[in-house]
């Protein structure tokens, strides 16, 4: 191996930073594109939108007309207050439904478990795009179409919460339990007050994941919903979209802003948490 | 009735306690239970009985047709192009995504104080709602009026109509997908090369491995090779879903260059009404997805076991 | 005769909230009108006309359902609705596809007829509100189920400074479809990046486009049986020459229709076919970029030649009969004058209420607009926009779109696009 001077070390490590620096810039450019477009365009009025010379600051704000004019074309809040709603009732359930399940799957013996278990894993193949049309044709015999009830009612079973709480519930000592149960503690206490504090990362990382999912699922609520009240704000963006693309452009990137706001908004306050939730979720 | 004294491992149980344990273990797994027959297992079952029939949304009667919708789906120009287009998307989006997260992975892996924001940064696309970024991709791609027309022309080349060319449609539909499918893929990649252990890279350096590709092909490569796996196929399934950009932006034209079997499948089932083709359609759909999460679910309880 | 048990074991199945409320059903309480249009960007007449309407009849609310995003979509949504028995109480249906869902809904017993409504109002309110013309606009099969809401014939817009600089004469544009093109030919050699023409068919959500295209040769869509298609001869053909002209002649740019709006707004485009719906909303996008005029459509075959009647109808689909009543008070307003100003004034349809047009009306507008005149002055044009046989209007028109398409863009000869064109059409008619 040649012996490298430490000045052409020095400077190599310098080249492979700023290479490093570079790539890793332009990727950045590109990523927050349409972010910064976005933003940009929702202060600008509807002159300087199509302007030939690109500025980031507009000459007249207009910032404050935009989003007036976005919120009176649609309510685009209530699009908001409907996810929260939505994702809430999605994740409450599938917590309640999912933690009991992965916990009798991984500390309890009864028969069917190990037909339940291959069950869960076989739903974990199941997109939810498929069971959607039989799902569709069912609700609307039932006629609960159109209501919060079907938003959320295909989504209630989360396999993907029970196989990972039961990665997480296997791991908990025995003899914690055990020593629970000696005491006369029922299975049910067990559950709640025992074991799911400990588990409170994986909670934490499963609720981020649903919640990403489903604030962002088009396919489900585009079939099931057909009163604006009740859309969520993918579907809302979408009929807002409709009734603004052609004319006022300042306003649709301001009513984009608003849709998205809460999302990356979390996302930056809890940083650490999101990226945790990805990464359990995808390791585990 | 008595205490059986079983093998060492075990503690021994009075029958009563098994009971309760039984009872406890059916109580708990029931409503997951019934949720997972009613909004998994029932459908695909209708699914599979639908498309053996005749049935269309709002009709009085219903005739089995044997295998007619099958090889209606197979010889139908309309579902073999959409068929080809989802590959084709998923030809780009897979080796594109995986390569450039992993590239950006191990450039910000490196990184210390600035690590912080180039997470962020990547990350935002995954965060935001995809249908409020289509609808800005949009006027950013706009042949006459949106900015990145007006580089190309100022570079000298020809403007670009991106969304309809229809043989540009599609790729530009996959660089989207790509733009919000690389952050993600990033962070399971910087979750992997945590894990690979510092001292492997030092033993590499004593076995003469000095030059970075050197050391990427020697460690980093093969360790990383389940999250690459895993990150592939996740990947995979997600692309093959595609729907809401075709929704929103194209609905699949100009002339079906942009239709994807999803899309095939809402239409079908949704707006024609055809409701035991749409059926067949999407027993064709979870074939697919079915072979890659079966590969994927596999390989996740490999990796638990690592 | 319903004795006991007959009303016990009735009243079992439907609940007994049925047999308390149905006293009510006549005492005059808030009753909340569901409706259901296309094109959500007419929300801008929309609400305020249901704004008016509230303050008006302050018992009856009217909400809106999430609009549709163009007729055919409208179309899908309401016989998917019928099935599951979510229908609005009150539907605008375009006119090209007004018979197929007519058609469905009676016979699910789903629709109201207008005509009796109708026939009960005073002849003389009736006469002076609407002409002949406008109450055929809703009739199917001789009964009359819609009230025409929206009427509007295809017009050209245009740029006059870009037709000047090509030696044009804006008061005097070519009334047939090859001194179109050749002005559209010089207008393209103006400069570089500039288009002579667009005519927006290809991206278009329903057949209007292509309907105006071979009414105006005189042609027609059906054969005679009416039962296959019949733009299978010359005046197809030269129609789909036409339309590969507006391309290689003409510069069209073959992008989606919003798209091109804006670069016709921009100033890139000289010519523009488009529905005088759009009138309003790209007259004050334009602004002072450059001087915004409107011609009629050029109409080749002088004696024959029409054009189709684009619009839309407003039905009831209520099934309450307090619903009912309510809705015939909305019909009536939405189509009155009041109503119709706000249209016309927001967009550049066509009145379809005759007293709109009085001078305290409309009339001095249209004198400051004159733009908004011109689409009234094809009026004797006029041919209604009919479906095809059959319950897939919209799925020809996709199909027929996708060959036009490819025609256009130089993919198939016109010959072969035709010929296509007919099969394909032939085929899903039967289906």
């Amino acid at each position: 191996m040649k012996a490298i001077t430490p000045r052409a070390a020095t400077v190599r490590r310098l080249l492979a930073l700023l290479l490093s620096h570079a790539v890793l810039m332009t990727g950045a450019v590109f990523m927050l594109l349409p972010l910064v477009f976005m933003a940009v365009t929702s202060i600008k009025p509807p002159a300087e939108v199509f302007e030939a010379t690109f500025r980031l600051w507009p000459r007249t704000f207009y910032g404050l007309e935009n989003f007036q004019a976005a919120l009176k074309t649609a309510p685009l809040f209530h699009f908001l207050l409907n996810g929260v709603i939505v994702c809430g009732g999605i994740l409450i359930v599938q917590l309640i439904v999912a933690i009991p399940c992965a916990y009798a799957l991984a500390k309890l013996e009864f028969p069917g478990k190990p037909v339940l278990f291959a069950l869960v894993v076989l739903g974990l193949c199941i997109p939810v795009q498929a069971p959607a049309l039989p799902l569709y044709i069912a609700f609307a015999q039932l006629g609960v179409l159109n209501t919060y009830f079907s938003m959320m009612a295909p989504f209630f079973l989360s396999v993907f919460a029970v196989f990972l709480f039961r990665q997480f519930f296997k791991s908990y000592p025995d003899e914690i339990i055990h020593a629970a149960r000696l005491d006369g503690v029922g299975e049910f206490e067990i559950v709640w007050r025992i074991v799911v504090p400990s588990a409170w990362p994986a909670i934490a990382a499963f609720s981020v994941f649903s919640i990403v999912a489903h604030w962002n699922d088009l396919y489900w609520p585009l079939i099931v919903v057909s009163d604006a009240k009740l859309a969520t704000p993918p579907l809302g963006m979408m009929f807002f979209a409709d009734s603004e693309v052609g004319s006022n452009y300042g306003a649709l990137a301001a009513g984009a802003a608003i849709i998205t706001a809460p999302l990356v908004l979390a996302f930056l306050l809890a940083r650490r948490r999101f990226i945790a939730g990805i990464t359990m979720t995808g390791i585990k | 009735m008595s205490a059986i004294a079983t093998a060492p491992a075990r503690a021994a149980r009075p029958v009563p306690r098994r009971w309760v344990e039984s009872l406890a273990g059916i109580g708990f797994a029931t409503p997951a239970f019934v949720l997972l027959v009613l909004t998994n297992i029932a459908p695909l079952i209708a699914l599979a009985i639908l498309s053996f029939t005749d049935y269309e949304m709002g009709a009085v009667d219903i005739n089995s047709v044997g295998a007619a919708n099958f090889s209606k789906a197979l010889h139908d120009p309309v579902i073999r192009r959409s068929l080809g287009n989802t590959f084709l998307y998923v030809a780009i989006v897979v080796p594109a995504s995986v390569l450039l997260s992993l590239l950006v992975a191990i450039l910000v892996h490196r990184r210390t104080r600035s690590r912080g924001f180039y997470e962020v940064v990547y990350f935002l696309p995954v965060t935001t709602t995809l249908i409020a970024m289509a609808t800005m991709w949009q006027f950013l791609l706009h042949p006459q009026l949106g900015p990145i027309n007006a580089v190309l022309t100022s570079l000298g080349f020809n403007r670009v109509a991106f969304l309809s060319e229809p043989s540009l449609v599609l790729p530009t539909l996959a660089a989207i997908g790509v733009w919000q499918l690389v952050g993600f893929n990033m962070v399971l990649f910087l979750a992997g090369l945590s894990a690979i252990p510092r001292d492997l890279y030092e033993a590499a350096e004593v076995d003469g491995a000095s030059h970075p590709i050197d050391r990427f092909l020697r460690v980093t490569w093969p360790l990383l090779g389940p999250t690459t796996m895993f990150v592939t196929v996740t990947t995979f399934i997600t692309a093959f879903k595609i729907f809401d950009t075709v929704a929103v932006m194209t609905r699949g034209g100009p002339m079906g260059s942009s239709m994807t079997l999803l899309y095939a499948v809402y239409l079908e089932g949704f707006q024609y009404f055809h409701l035991s083709y749409a059926a067949t359609l999407t027993l064709i759909f979870l074939a697919f997805t079915l072979v890659f999460s079966v590969t994927q679910t596999f390989f996740l309880d490999r990796r638990v076991h690592y | 005769m319903l004795n006991r048990r007959q009303i016990l074991k009735w009243s079992a199945a439907t609940g007994p909230a049925s047999l308390i409320a149905a006293p009510y059903a006549h005492a005059a309480e808030a009753v909340t009108l569901d409706v259901l249009y296309a094109f959500p960007a007419f929300a801008k007449f929309h609400e305020p006309i249901a704004a008016e309407f509230m303050k008006k009849q302050s018992d009856i609310k009217v909400q809106f359902r999430a609009p549709a995003a163009s007729y055919d979509e409208g179309h899908q949504t309401m016989l998917r609705q019928a099935v599951t028995n979510q229908l609005p109480d009150v539907y605008y249906a375009g006119y090209h596809l007004l018979a197929e869902l007519v058609r469905t809904l009676v016979k699910r017993n789903q629709i109201t007829e207008v005509g009796p409504l109708l026939a009960k109002e005073d002849a003389a309110w009736r006469r002076a509100n609407y002409s002949d013309n406008v109450l055929a606009l809703g009739k199917v099969d001789g009964k009359t189920y819609g009230l025409a809401f929206n009427a509007s014939l295809p017009i050209l817009y245009f740029n006059e400074q870009l037709v000047r600089a090509a030696g044009g004469d804006p008061a005097k544009m070519p009334d047939t479809w090859d001194g179109i093109i050749a002005l559209a030919a010089k207008i393209k050699a103006t400069g570089p990046d500039i288009s002579g023409i667009a005519y927006n068919i290809h991206d278009w959500p329903d057949d209007w486009l292509f309907r105006s295209m071979i009414l105006q040769a005189g042609g027609q869509m059906l054969d005679k049986t009416e039962t296959a298609s019949g733009v299978g001869g010359p005046i197809g053909l030269k129609v789909m020459r036409n339309f590969r002209r507006f391309a290689t002649e003409g510069n069209m740019p073959l992008i989606d229709w919003d798209q091109s709006r804006q670069q016709f707004i921009a100033g890139k485009i000289g010519i523009f076919a488009d529905t005088p719906a759009r009138l309003r909303q790209v007259t004050d996008l334009i602004g002072t970029k450059f001087t915004l005029k409107t011609c009629v459509f050029p109409v080749d075959d002088k004696t024959n030649g029409g054009l189709p009647t684009g619009g839309n109808a407003a039905l009831i689909t209520a099934k309450d009969p307090a619903k009912q009543k309510a809705a015939w008070e909305f019909l009536k307003f939405v189509s009155g004058p009041e109503a119709q100003q706000i249209v016309v004034e927001t967009t550049g349809y066509m009145p379809t209420n005759l007293l709109a047009t009085a001078p305290d009306k409309l009339g001095r507008f249209y004198e400051q607009n004159p733009n908004f005149r011109t689409v009234s002055q094809q009026s004797d044009r006029a041919k209604p926009w009919q479906g095809y046989p059959g319950g897939n209007s919209v799925r020809i028109w996709r199909a027929q779109r996708d060959i036009i398409n490819s025609v256009m863009r130089g993919l198939e000869t016109p010959e072969v696009g035709l010929e296509r064109l007919v099969k394909e059409s032939n085929v899903l008619m039967k289906a």
